[in-house]
């Protein structure tokens, strides 16, 4: 089992989290793209089939995924948001996230932190709209400057069918 | 309710109630879903014995299975005793499937196997060949895509897709195509035929709707933004006896997929298309079509799509969403290929994220007494369509209409007055079906 980090550290890493969930709150993705996603990063929310669970039945050879996104493509999600001709956020939604049960480990690489977290994201749009989803997410990060930089997110979401007409914000 | 005043076939119109009525969706339930061919899964869902996916028909769960033998098979997944749905994992494999209640054990063709207790508490007496779980009537397959109908007297999958299937040869004859799942699935707060609709025919939105996603991809797909021009002969929109329709853009099947592997795929292989069946089809193979095959499953080929929206009441629908694939594709293609659809059009979707407001809106504006009595029109192009020497089907010389709509609801309207199929085929064919075919 990994080390725990520091009390400081973790308290770094928490800010780090919250600071991010205010960027989405706020609809700053282009500053959370620069200032806390690194290059490398892989942005995965991936599929998972509803099994038995002695099912014997090979993996699907083709996982499919919501979110398979590497840098260049959360930077055009973005950049569609950007281009202000998205009808469904005129009015814009309402998003907030709640992060909790946040645990920081030392990674193995030099520097690198494993980090996991549980997310309720409250979406809010139009009249009396609302979905709620929640789910966790593992991460690893790494150090840059006096803060982190992501580069890796794996989001799971405990529903089959997602109960929302779409998924297009991050969390 | 008048249903023959619902769909006004010579004027284009609809009644807006077709989105919003509760007791014509029950009707729906009936004579559309109970009597048309649903699809299912593609075959390479359950390759091997024992492999089953669990799916709906309308409202009706059901479990497709591979039986030992290896025929297809489908089935209500709800137990002969006391109703309780008996398969609750959306696929795997089997050797049977046991109900959770009193533990009656079904074999991999729905037959009734094993019932606890049966000489102890039944005396023996239970005809188990009586309790089978109940079969879709008829099932099967088109080049690997399985269809199921609860209707005996529909008539086969070959003569229901009729020249949809001769269109769909394009891109399923030459190599075999094939669907990667699992499906994502998520839900629209809309009647489904809106959706349906919306990709038989539906061009004129996308350069609206879908104005942010073309303007990030740029290129040609950003000159249509706005709506602003409508060159001549880019593509053809195409409505089909049965109510199938669809729409394509000539030489733009990969148009919205980045990087040029698919292209030139698709390039490589169009020659022997071309060979295979005709030049006619060779340029559909090339070409990028939105589609809907009635009542409720619909595809994009080229960004290579293929959803299925199941009907949840007349407000909602589930939409399952898999990737469409050519079998002998490289690995590598197939992964690419998965991964430019979904990031389009799936939950996420660059481009389907656009769409759910729309669609919801359609719906919800018959809610009250004075929207519920009111029309909308699909005229689009209603002059314009007709017979075509080159072409099967009613066809209307720009993909920009609403031609595959009118088929859509003809049919449709047609489907939902006939006491049976009989009464159905008894008549001409919904569409003029003047062409040669190569």
């Amino acid at each position: 089992m990994s080390d725990p980090v520091s009390l400081e550290l973790y308290h770094a890493i928490e800010q780090f989290y919250f600071r991010e969930a205010r960027l989405f709150g706020e609809k700053r993705y282009r500053e959370w793209l620069d200032s806390m996603v690194d290059s490398s990063i892989h942005y995965w929310l991936p599929i998972f089939e509803d099994r038995y669970k002695g099912d014997r039945k090979e993996p699907p050879p083709f996982p499919p995924a919501i979110y398979d996104d590497n840098y260049a493509d959360l930077d055009e999600r973005i950049r569609r948001l950007e281009t202000d001709l998205v009808w469904m956020e005129d009015p814009p939604s309402r998003i907030r996230h709640l992060i909790s049960n946040i645990e920081a480990y030392h990674g193995e690489s030099n520097g690198e932190f494993i980090v996991y977290s549980n997310f309720l994201v409250c979406r809010n749009r139009r009249e009396r709209e609302q979905t709620i989803m929640v789910g966790s997410r593992e991460d690893r990060l790494r150090p840059d400057n006096s803060t982190f930089k992501l580069t890796r997110r794996e989001i799971k979401l405990p529903q089959r069918v997602i109960l929302d007409t779409n998924l297009y914000y991050f969390m | 309710m008048d249903l023959r005043e619902l769909i006004d076939v010579r004027n284009g119109r609809q009644k807006k109630r077709i989105f919003w009525d509760e007791e014509l969706y029950r009707l729906e339930l009936e004579r559309v879903f109970a009597r048309s061919w649903i699809f299912l899964a593609h075959e390479s869902a359950i390759p091997k014995p024992g492999d089953f996916f669990t799916t709906y028909m309308g409202e009706d769960a059901v479990i497709v299975a591979r039986t030992q033998g290896g025929e297809i098979k489908a089935f209500v997944n709800s137990c002969t005793h006391r109703g309780n749905q008996v398969c609750n994992a959306e696929s795997g494999n089997t050797r049977s499937f046991t109900c959770s209640y009193h533990g009656w054990s079904f074999g991999l063709d729905g037959r009734l196997q094993g019932v606890p207790l049966e000489r102890e508490a039944y005396h023996n007496q239970l005809d188990k060949s009586q309790l089978g779980m109940r079969p879709v009537a008829q099932v099967d397959s088109f080049a690997g895509f399985i269809f199921g109908c609860f209707d005996p007297e529909a008539p086969p999958l070959r003569e229901y897709l009729g020249e949809m299937a001769w269109y769909m040869e394009t891109f399923t004859e030459r190599g075999g195509a094939e669907l990667l799942g699992p499906p994502l699935k998520s839900i629209l707060h809309c009647n489904w035929k809106i959706a349906a609709e919306n990709f038989a025919g539906d061009s004129y939105h996308v350069g609206w709707t879908h104005a942010a996603a073309l303007k990030v991809a740029g290129g040609e797909l950003a000159a249509m933004i706005g709506n602003t021009a409508l060159p001549e002969d880019i593509g053809v929109q195409i409505a089909l006896p049965h109510g199938h329709g669809f729409t394509v853009f000539w030489n733009s099947a990969t148009s919205l997929h980045r990087g040029d592997a698919y292209a030139n795929f698709i390039r490589d292989r169009a020659p022997e298309v071309a060979a295979r069946l005709g030049e006619m089809r060779s340029k559909f193979y090339r070409a990028h079509w939105s589609a809907n095959i009635f009542p409720n499953c619909s595809f994009l080929y080229g960004t290579n799509i293929w959803k299925v929206w199941h009907p949840r009441g007349p407000h909602e629908c589930e939409v399952w969403s898999w990737t469409l694939v050519e079998k002998d594709m490289p690995h590598t293609l197939k992964r690419n290929i998965q991964k430019e659809a979904l990031r389009t059009f799936g939950i996420a979707g660059t481009f389907e994220s656009d769409d759910a407001q729309n669609l919801a809106g359609c719906t919800e504006t018959a809610r009250g007494v004075i929207g519920d009595r009111g029309s909308i029109q699909g005229v689009m192009g209603i002059d314009r369509e007709g017979p075509n020497r080159d072409l099967p089907g009613t066809i209307n010389a720009s993909p920009v209409s609403e031609t595959s709509m009118r088929g859509f609801y003809k049919f449709y309207s047609e489907l939902i007055q006939a006491p049976g199929w009989s009464e159905l085929n008894g008549r001409a064919p919904s569409v003029a079906n003047g062409a040669r075919r190569e």
